[in-house]
């Protein structure tokens, strides 16, 4: 790993030690951040906690689950045979509105609707970009 | 002259109407972008990259070029409104707008002159760093022309440098970025042997990971997170602003009894962005500072000093314009935003560096053209369109954050019609969202990213050359120079800390956090 002249050009002979082969580089990139993060760690724990942690409180901690959860929910449905790109970023706007920024059901369904929509309308027609579609396909246009 | 032959064959492209268009789409999608708090000029333009794929297919590489510039010029004014108006800064370049910026809005009741003066001085900034830009950046590219691997791989290694080195606060978290960034890049195969590796084992790895799904993530969705963690955006107090004829004629006096400053800033923000890894940020907070440090009444500053606006904003807007020059001089991104640009040169097929200059001077000069024209557009649109700007500010938060998710699923996805795109994006949405609540620097590991694989590459070919004698990178004179200047930028934070230590007891360093 560190003698960079035994095998300068590399071998078609698998199996010589040293040299710069495929892993040499990562190597020694993991071995930086492993250093560095060993210093950071060691700094950190040099100063002064601050006694209200990393969260202000649970409260949060949920808002926050509340937030990314759906999220990768959403867009692992966004998948080709799953909901497909449209109906799962319409449930998800709609939902976001609606539970998490307590719109109206009325505001939040309008979202939901106008955004896939517009989308549609912008990349599958206009820019020709095709999106995954749903397990309904070709069925429905989406 | 060549230079300026070059220029006006730039302009006959930057002013075709369909360039026309799309810059003016870029700057208006870039003031919005701007001002909305939570959306950055990074973001936005990784966001729209994909897009630009598309623009680049249905016209040329120039035009996408030229609307993805235009966001980044637009971004840069948008930002600086909500500072002013709100004491929100829509973009990080912004926060040392509202050291002055705010107070002359709301203390002294003159919000117009203070948008004015923003966006001249941005306007006449960047004025100086663009013709700074037109007659330098060829003659760079020449010289870059002559380098070999080893030179090469010394730029690199200075980038990163800088990187570390300036305006890092925590320079020991900035190497682990760089260093994440460039393990991040080594995955899939390796670009000299061709051996898969780091892919664990699964297929859809051995491609890589791109940089265009985590920028996305880091930057888009991890800016969502990172803001509906902190909440309370939607607080707005309203400040009713338009800029009069008033305003403008006194802006146009403080100019004139400030052009000095503002040139000075121009061309330092021209050369500080110029250097690796830096953008308008830091030239912003650059700008202040020379501006204070200059000024004959020091205890203006804070209260409403219109030199307090316009140093920082022009060479905000310089330092935007000087990070354009590593780019297409070296191959090399000068800030976070460019970084993205260049992601969206290399899938538009083309490499950056100096090559540009000699097999695509179109694409060259048009851009250059089209950074005079894009920012006294985007000038022009500011100076009208202020109350419209500020109306941005109230758009419902319920719905856009939703929005920007689904943007930033559909910008993943359509680069390469793969889902896993979209999982890498939502994976680095949550990294970067928690990198940047401890504090973490994202521009290192971006920059780093996109450059991991070049930076491997002319390492390995240097050492190959050389028989994998370290020596080659001190024999050459450039590289010898470069990484000199390297490894000084390396010890600057060592010799900050020293000094620090011995200066005072009673600061701890996480005051500065």
């Amino acid at each position: 790993m560190f003698d960079t002249r035994s095998g300068a050009l590399p071998t078609s002979a698998a199996g010589v030690p040293g040299g710069l082969r495929g892993g040499w580089y990562p190597f020694w990139s993991a071995a930086v951040v492993a250093a560095a993060g060993i210093v950071v760690a060691v700094q950190a724990l040099r100063l002064p906690q601050a006694d209200e942690g990393v969260f202000k409180d649970r409260g949060a901690l949920t808002d926050l689950v509340r937030f990314i959860l759906p999220m990768v929910v959403a867009t692992y449905l966004m998948s080709d045979k799953l909901l497909g790109f449209y109906l799962a970023s319409g449930a998800y706007v709609t939902y976001y509105a609606w539970v998490v920024a307590r719109y109206r059901w009325y505001w939040a369904l309008l979202g939901g609707v106008a955004i896939p929509l517009i989308v549609y309308l912008v990349f599958e027609v206009g820019f020709k970009a095709l999106l995954p579609k749903s397990v309904f396909y070709p069925t429905t246009p989406f | 002259m060549d230079v300026l032959g070059s220029l006006a064959g730039g302009f006959g492209i930057a002013l075709q109407p369909h360039n026309l268009i799309f810059l003016l789409a870029g700057c208006l999608l870039g003031l919005i972008i701007g001002v909305l708090p939570g959306l950055g000029g990074t973001s936005g333009v990784a966001i729209l990259l994909p897009i630009s794929v598309y623009i680049a297919a249905a016209n040329t590489p120039t035009t996408a070029i030229i609307f993805l510039a235009g966001i980044y010029w637009g971004a840069l004014f948008g930002g600086v409104v909500t500072s002013i108006l709100f004491n929100i800064p829509g973009e990080p370049w912004a926060v040392a707008l509202l050291f002055d910026g705010y107070p002359l809005a709301k203390r002294l009741g003159k919000p117009g002159v203070a948008l004015s003066s923003s966006f001249l001085a941005s306007w006449v900034g960047a004025l100086f760093a663009t013709v700074l830009l037109t007659f330098l950046a060829k003659e760079l590219a020449d010289v870059a022309l002559r380098f070999g691997p080893a030179e090469l791989f010394a730029v690199f290694v200075l980038s990163f440098a800088t990187l570390i080195g300036l305006g890092a606060e925590s320079p020991m978290k900035a190497v682990m970025m760089v260093a994440f960034g460039l393990l991040l890049a080594a995955i899939g195969f390796d670009t000299i042997t061709g051996e898969p590796r780091l892919a664990f084992g699964q297929i859809g790895l051995l491609s890589g990971i791109g940089f265009v799904p985590v920028t996305i993530g880091l930057f888009g969705i991890g800016e969502i997170i990172a803001s509906a963690d902190e909440a309370g955006i939607g607080y707005v107090e309203k400040i009713a602003a338009k800029v009069g004829l008033k305003d403008i004629l006194e802006t146009l006096r403080a100019l004139r009894q400030r052009i000095w400053l503002v040139a000075a800033n121009g061309v330092i923000g021209f050369f500080f962005g110029s250097l690796p890894g830096h953008g308008a940020t830091a030239g912003s907070f650059l700008g202040y500072g020379l501006a204070r440090q200059w000024s004959k009444n020091k205890e203006d500053f804070g209260k409403g000093e219109i030199s307090g606006i316009m140093a920082p904003q022009a060479a905000a807007d310089a330092s935007a314009v000087g990070s354009l020059v590593p780019m297409l001089a070296l191959g090399v991104p000068g800030s976070p935003t460019s970084a993205v640009m260049m992601a969206g040169l290399f899938i538009w097929g083309l490499q950056p560096g100096p090559l540009l200059f000699i097999d695509h001077p179109d694409f060259v000069w048009g851009l250059i053209a089209s950074i005079y024209v894009g920012h006294f557009l985007t000038f022009l649109i500011c100076m009208t369109a202020v109350p419209l700007l500020a109306l941005i500010m109230r758009a419902p938060h319920g719905i856009l954050t939703p929005f920007i998710v689904v943007i930033s699923v559909i910008g993943a996805y359509s680069l390469n019609n793969e889902m896993k795109d979209v999982a890498i994006t939502i994976v680095f949405g949550i990294i970067g969202y928690w990198l940047r609540k401890m504090k973490y620097p994202l521009a290192p590991l971006v920059v780093a990213l996109v450059l991991g694989d070049s930076t491997e590459r002319e390492l390995r070919k240097a050492l190959i050359g050389s028989h994998g004698e370290w020596s080659i990178f001190l024999t050459s004179p450039i590289s010898a120079v470069l990484i000199a200047l390297a490894v000084i930028l390396l010890a600057l934070p060592l010799i900050g800390q020293y000094r620090r230590r011995r200066a005072g007891t009673g600061a701890t360093p996480s005051a500065h956090a």
